[in-house]
C-alpha cells in the first residue's frame, strides 16, 4: 500500500516541479530532449573501464539542477530505484574481472573495481539526466515536441491519456487495497488465490471508467477536427543552450578533459 | 524478498549506443507496424484509444498490487502484458504496454530512455507478438475452459518471459558492460524468470477466468477480432528484420570495442601477465610521473587502451566536478540572495 501511495506522490511531485518557472523550464522542450539524448548516448559510449572520462559529465546535471532548483532528495531516490539490476551487473564485474590495473603500495585495484564503479557512475549520470528532463519539462510540452518529429499521433495521444489516467486508477487500486487489508489479517500483500478476483475487479472498474471517460470526452468535442495549439518557436536562448550543452557532451567524448586538466595541475605542481 | 521482474528492466547504464539505438529502431518499426495494422483493420476507432489508455493505466496500477507466494514468504507482482493482449488484442496491447514502459522510464526511473527500445522488445514484443498469437490464442480459440485458460496463460507467460530474459542477457553482454560470462548470466536469469513466469501465468489465468465468468464479451472481442490474427510467417519476418537491424548495430559496436573484450577475457582467465602484454604501460607511467602529482602509482595500461584511465585523468575530472559544484553553489547562493532582496 505504501508503494502505491509513494508512486502517486512521485508522479505528482515531478509534475509540480515541471510546472516551475526558471530559465531552464522556459527552454524549448525539443532542445532539452535533444540535449538529454546526446548526453545519454555520449555517456554510455565509453568503455566500462573509462571511469575518469565519465566524471566531467557531472557538470551538466549539477549545473542544471542548481539552475532549475530541482531537489537532491527526489533525484537521489530515483537513482536508488534504478540500482538493483545495475548493482548485480557491477558486482559480477568485481567477481569476474580480477586483472590488476593499478597498484598503490599494498593496495591493488582490479579492472572489476574500476568497471563496477564505472557502471554505478553511468547509472547515476543517466538516471540523473532523465529525471532532470522530466523535472523541468511538463509531459504535454514534451509530447508537443514529439508531434513535431512526426511520431504517430495515436501513440502520443495514448501516452498523454495513459499518463492522465494512471493517477485515477492508482487511487482506485489504493482504495480497493485498503478495503481488502481492513477486512483481512494479511498485511504484507494479497493472497494469491484472491488475485484473480481482485485484479479482475480492478480491470472491470477500469473498463467501466473508460466508457465514462469516453462519454465525457465526446461531450467536450473529442473526435471532431480541431486545431492543434501552435508549437512555440525556437528562440536564440534555446539554440545557444543546445549548442553549448551538446558541444560540451561531444567535447567530453572526444577530448579527455580530465587528463588535460590533470596535466595542467601536475605541471603547476612541478613548477 | 520480492519476486519481481526488475531484472527485465534494462537500464541505460548497461547498454552501448549501438545496441540501444538498434533496439529503438526495431521497436519503433514494431510500433509503427502495430499502428498500421489496427488502422488497416479499422479497429482503431476513436473509442479504442481511451480504452487502450485506461487499460495501460490499469496495468500500471495492477503492478503496484503485491501478493504473497504461498509457502515461500516472498511476494511479487503482475506484469500484465498477457492480460492486456487477452482483452485488447495483440496490436493495441503492444501500444498500451509501450506507453506504460515509457511512463515508467520517464517518471519512475524503471529502465532508461536509450533502453526503451530494449524494454519494449523484451517485455512487450516477446510476450505479446510472439507468445500470445503463437501459444495463448490457438489454445483459447478451441473454446473456453478453466483448464485451457491455465495451460494457455502459463505456457504463454513462460515462453514470453524466457524469451525476454534471454534477450536481456544478449543485449547486456553484447553491450560489453558486464564481465559476467554468457553461461553464468543465462543460468542466473532463465531459472528466475521460469519461476516468475509460472506465477504470472497462474495470476493471468485467474484473472481471465474471473473476467470470463463476469463479462465474457471482453475476452471474446479480442479473440474474435480479426486484427490480432498474425501468421507465424509474419512474426518470423518481423523478427528477422529485427535481427538484421540489431546485427548492423552490433557490427559497429564490435569494431569500436575490441580492447574492452580483450580485457574482459583477461579478467575471466585471471591472466596476471597483463603488464607484460602492454609495454606501453611504462610510457603511460612516465607521462604521469612527469606530472609529478602522484609518482608512486604503477599502471598496467597504455594510452590507447580503454583502461588508460590515468590518475591525471581522475584528478583532472575530479577538479572539473569540484569546479561545477562550486559554480552550482555560487548559483544557489546568488538565488538565495536575490530572493532575500
Amino acid at each position: 500500500m505504501a508503494d502505491m501511495r509513494g508512486k502517486i506522490q512521485q508522479l505528482y511531485a515531478l509534475e509540480q516541479l515541471a510546472a516551475g518557472d526558471t530559465p531552464i523550464h522556459r527552454l524549448h522542450p525539443g532542445a532539452k530532449l535533444l540535449v538529454t539524448f546526446v548526453y545519454l548516448v555520449t555517456v554510455v559510449s565509453f568503455d566500462r573501464f573509462q571511469l575518469g572520462r565519465l566524471l566531467p559529465y557531472l557538470i551538466y546535471p549539477v549545473l542544471l539542477m542548481s539552475l532549475s532548483g530541482a531537489p537532491w532528495g527526489l533525484v537521489m531516490r530515483r537513482v536508488a530505484l534504478a540500482l538493483p539490476f545495475v548493482v548485480l551487473a557491477g558486482l559480477s564485474n568485481l567477481l569476474f574481472d580480477r586483472a590488476p590495473v593499478l597498484v598503490m603500495g599494498s593496495l591493488t585495484v582490479t579492472a572489476g573495481v574500476l568497471s563496477c564503479a564505472s557502471v554505478l557512475v553511468r547509472t547515476f549520470l543517466t538516471v540523473l539526466a532523465l529525471t532532470l528532463l522530466m523535472a523541468v519539462t511538463p509531459l504535454l510540452e514534451l509530447t508537443m515536441a514529439l508531434r513535431r518529429i512526426h511520431i504517430p499521433e495515436q501513440l502520443i495521444t495514448l501516452l498523454e491519456m495513459t499518463y492522465r489516467y494512471i493517477g485515477a486508477l492508482l487511487e482506485e487500486a489504493f482504495s480497493m487495497s485498503t478495503a481488502y487489508h481492513l477486512r483481512h489479517r494479511q498485511t504484507k500483500g494479497l493472497e494469491l488465490r484472491h488475485m484473480g478476483s481482485f485484479v479482475g475487479n480492478l480491470l472491470l472498474r477500469s473498463f467501466d471508467r473508460a466508457g465514462r471517460i469516453y462519454s465525457a470526452m465526446k461531450c467536450r468535442g473529442y473526435g471532431r477536427p480541431y486545431r492543434q495549439p501552435t508549437p512555440r518557436p525556437w528562440r536564440w536562448t534555446d539554440v545557444v543552450f543546445t549548442i553549448l550543452a551538446c558541444g560540451l557532451c561531444l567535447l567530453f567524448r572526444f577530448v579527455d578533459v580530465g587528463l588535460v586538466v590533470g596535466r595542467v595541475i601536475g605541471g603547476l605542481a612541478v613548477c | 524478498m520480492f519476486v519481481t521482474p526488475v531484472m527485465m528492466h534494462m537500464a541505460d547504464a548497461l547498454l552501448s549506443p549501438g545496441v540501444g539505438l538498434s533496439m529503438i529502431l526495431v521497436s519503433l518499426f514494431a510500433l509503427g507496424y502495430s499502428v498500421y495494422r489496427i488502422r488497416k483493420d479499422h479497429t482503431l476507432t476513436e473509442q479504442k484509444i481511451p480504452v487502450m489508455a485506461v487499460m495501460a493505466a490499469f496495468v500500471f496500477a495492477a503492478q503496484m498490487i503485491n501478493f504473497t507466494i504461498p509457502g515461500t514468504g516472498s511476494s511479487g507482482h503482475l506484469c500484465g502484458g498477457m492480460i492486456l493482449a487477452a482483452v485488447l488484442g495483440q496490436y493495441p496491447a503492444v501500444l498500451s504496454l509501450s506507453a506504460v514502459l515509457l511512463i515508467q522510464c520517464l517518471f519512475f526511473a524503471d529502465g532508461g530512455l536509450l533502453a526503451i527500445g530494449c524494454n519494449v522488445f523484451n517485455m512487450g514484443l516477446c510476450a505479446i507478438l510472439v507468445a500470445y498469437p503463437l501459444i495463448y490464442k490457438p489454445i483459447m480459440k478451441r473454446g473456453f475452459s478453466n483448464a485451457r485458460a491455465f495451460v494457455a496463460s502459463i505456457l504463454a507467460c513462460e515462453v514470453g518471459l524466457q524469451l525476454g530474459a534471454f534477450c536481456v542477457v544478449l543485449q547486456t553482454l553484447l553491450s560489453g558492460i558486464t564481465a559476467l560470462p554468457f553461461g553464468a548470466f543465462v543460468a542466473l536469469m532463465q531459472p528466475i524468470h521460469l519461476a516468475i513466469g509460472l506465477v504470472e501465468g497462474v495470476i493471468t489465468a485467474l484473472v481471465v477466468i474471473f473476467i470470463h465468468n463476469t463479462r465474457p464479451e471482453l475476452l471474446d472481442t479480442a479473440l474474435e477480432n480479426k486484427s490480432p490474427t498474425v501468421s507465424a510467417k509474419r512474426v518470423v519476418v518481423i523478427l528477422a528484420a529485427a535481427v538484421v537491424v540489431i546485427g548492423g548495430g552490433l557490427s559497429l559496436l564490435a569494431s569500436s570495442n575490441p580492447d574492452g573484450l580483450e580485457w574482459s577475457i583477461a579478467g575471466v582467465t585471471g591472466d596476471t601477465e597483463l603488464e607484460a602484454q602492454y609495454p606501453a604501460a611504462e610510457a603511460a607511467g612516465s607521462v604521469v610521473n612527469s606530472t609529478a602529482v602522484l609518482p608512486d602509482y604503477a599502471f598496467a595500461s597504455d594510452a590507447e587502451n580503454p583502461l588508460g584511465t590515468t590518475v591525471s585523468g581522475l584528478v583532472g575530472s575530479a577538479f572539473c566536478v569540484v569546479l561545477a559544484g562550486g559554480a552550482a553553489w555560487v548559483i544557489s547562493l546568488t538565488k538565495k540572495k536575490s530572493k532575500a532582496h
